[in-house]
């Protein structure tokens, strides 16, 4: 074998072996074990094939939790890209480098922070007797609002968190991005009177459409796996009003009913589901 | 149309003063090169026209009315720069209509305009490309349309000619001067590129260290250039320059005997172009003997380092002109085409 071609062979092969082991085995794992009616309760088990799929589709939990991860990911990942988008070109345009050094520190401090530690120190502000960040509704009103308790207010509360950790990064990326940018065109869109605003929505921001995609594409990643976020923030509720696809079949699995084989059934649902959207709207978007 | 007018203008970078004092009045339809060597504050000038840079101190004036604080789409003028600065997400098209669209022009005098100024281009097949799919002049040119379609008062050139190669370079100089032609606009044109500031030119203004050397047409500063700085920029091949100390109100150095200008004391510099210094097969009257050092072939022209006594100078001679390295000549230096200077100030001291 010539050296061209062993080339990508030597550079590959470690990190596909890798891969193989930590990723495919449990995958194929999984795959087997929800084609089986495997609990934790018995040792043993039986083939039943495509049942659990079966059962998957009538449901109603489970469509529900499809539903909400549905929304879970719009909402986080187009308020990140917002927040990121917005931040960015307010320091762009305001703060001086400076400025920019100090809160580009600032800004990446909360994802430093584990989520598990994030969603309890916000879980808590969120208290309806002690928690900051009701304080003030409670100085005003005399009243106890319980924001994790309704089912809107849950779903906004724990996004809001997510998009406090990941927002702030966004934004310093963007700004990176932007000021890595060629300044003349943007010297050029002046003189065509473009006003500041006008220069962002169709010079720079179009000229980062790429790297732009490229985030949507990481947040949308990162977002499926909020398990921890919600598991320590709601449980999944109130209700099944927050409860995700892993959250649903973390409970199924291990909490309530031990039916491990449902579970990956789930699991499996969701990786083909992740990876045929995720091929399409990557398609899609780079056109 | 409009004239341009810059009354005592100065730029400061925090402490460093980059432009002190700078006057320049400029009429209508005249176009206007500035010239001088890097960092001289020729593209800081244009910017601050442009309102790309803020004006520290002085008056800018477009068409008579004070511009200092206005923004660059509301002072009448379109800039091509250097590397093109198109939008690079948008279609060759899109890029030349932009600025019309956010002026709320509507589509169908867009498209009206449009076409006269992609065919004095000649872009016409190219509309529908990305600017990455064009080459290096095809792109100055888009943003040559993109600048021609404002119609603007004033045009503004920041060297568009720098990024490309020779012969493009030429090929474009001569496009820009038939625009200038036919539009009149006013022009402010940047470069460090003698042969283009002399070419395109109806008056140039020479720059160095931030205020202006010498001002006038190109004849005028090829002629009679104000400074030693002047004579050494403008011209190829370079002027010749030789150190005398006044004596007795003339210049000598041994070999050398030439009347002293007027007035002229200490040191003095004297400058010869090398097309001017005549060569001669044998002594004549007034000429001085000189050795052949080096010989280069230019094609129509020879340009020869001679060696003359203490001093050494080129000579650009006719290619048929044979001349052998080593070789003893004779050279005359007509009174009429030398510039004195004085060493210390730089100035002309005729």
């Amino acid at each position: 074998m010539k050296l061209g071609r062993s080339l990508p062979v030597v550079f590959l092969g470690p990190a596909l072996i890798v891969l193989i082991i930590l990723a495919a085995v449990p995958t194929l794992y999984a795959f087997n074990i929800s084609l089986q009616n495997r609990t934790l309760s018995a040792p043993d088990a039986d083939y039943v094939w495509f049942a659990n799929y079966i059962a998957l589709f009538g449901d109603a939990r489970f469509l529900n939790a499809l539903w909400v991860s549905l929304k879970w990911e719009v909402l986080t990942v187009s308020a990140t890209m917002i927040v990121g988008i917005g931040l960015a070109i307010a320091m762009f345009e305001a703060a001086t480098p400076r400025w920019r050094n100090v809160l580009t520190l600032l800004f990446i401090i909360p994802v430093l922070l584990p989520r598990v530690c994030a969603a309890f120190v916000w879980k808590f502000s969120f208290h309806p007797l002690y928690g900051a960040v009701t304080w003030p509704v409670r100085a005003i009103t005399g009243e106890t609002p319980d924001i994790l308790a309704s089912p809107l207010g849950a779903m906004l509360a724990v996004a809001f968190v997510d998009v406090w950790q990941w927002g702030p990064v966004f934004a310093v990326i963007i700004l990176k991005l932007m000021e890595a940018l060629p300044p003349q065109p943007l010297e050029a869109a002046r003189i065509d009177r473009c006003k500041r605003w006008e220069i962002h929505v169709f010079i720079t921001l179009p000229m980062l459409k790429l790297p732009l995609i490229s985030l949507i594409l990481v947040k949308a990643i990162e977002s499926l796996r909020s398990f921890d976020l919600v598991y320590v923030m709601t449980r999944g509720g109130p209700g099944i009003a927050t409860e995700t696809l892993d959250m649903y079949a973390y409970s199924q699995g291990f909490i309530e009913a031990g039916k491990i084989s449902y579970a990956s059934g789930m699991a499996v649902v969701m990786l083909v589901l992740t990876v045929v959207m995720f091929t399409m709207i990557w398609k899609r978007l780079n056109r | 149309m409009a004239t341009v007018e810059c009354r005592n203008i100065r730029k400061c970078y925090g402490e460093l003063e980059v432009i002190r004092d700078f006057n320049l009045s400029i009429q209508d339809h005249e176009f206007v090169v500035f010239l001088g060597p890097s960092g001289c504050g020729k593209s800081t000038l244009l910017r601050m026209v442009a309102g790309l840079e803020d004006i520290t101190g002085g008056d800018l004036l477009i068409g008579g009315a004070r511009m200092n604080d206005r923004d660059p789409g509301d002072r009448g003028i379109a800039m091509v720069f250097q590397n093109y600065a198109l939008y690079p997400h948008m279609t060759v098209r899109h890029n030349i209509t932009f600025g019309l669209e956010r002026t709320g022009v509507g589509k169908a005098e867009i498209e009206r305009r449009l076409t006269p100024v992609v065919d004095a281009l000649g872009l016409a097949i190219y509309l529908d490309r990305k600017p990455v799919e064009l080459s290096g002049g095809q792109q100055q040119r888009v943003a040559i349309a993109r600048a021609m379609i404002k119609t603007p008062e004033v045009f503004l050139f920041d060297e568009p000619l720098s990024n490309l190669d020779a012969k493009l370079r030429g090929h474009l100089r001569v496009e820009i001067a038939r625009l200038h032609k036919t539009l009149k606009s006013t022009s402010i044109y940047v470069t460090h590129d003698q042969l283009e500031a002399m070419t395109l030119a109806d008056r140039i203004v020479l720059m160095n260290q931030g205020r202006i050397e010498q001002m006038g047409t190109p004849e005028e500063i090829y002629s009679r250039p104000a400074t030693l700085f002047a004579a050494g920029f403008i011209g190829t091949p370079n002027m010749n320059f030789m150190q005398f100390e006044v004596e007795g109100g003339a210049l000598r150095d041994g070999l050398i005997h030439l009347p002293a200008p007027a007035g002229a004391q200490g040191q003095v510099t004297l400058g010869i172009r090398p097309g001017s210094v005549e060569v001669l097969p044998d002594a004549a009257e007034g000429s001085l003997p000189a050795l052949v050092e080096r010989d280069e072939f230019h094609g129509e022209t020879r340009l020869v380092s001679l060696r003359c006594g203490t001093h050494s100078l080129m000579a650009s001679v006719p290619a048929h002109m044979a001349l052998q390295e080593g070789q003893e000549l004779h050279i005359r230096l007509p009174e009429d085409k030398l510039h004195y200077f004085d060493t210390q100030t730089g100035q002309r001291l005729d």
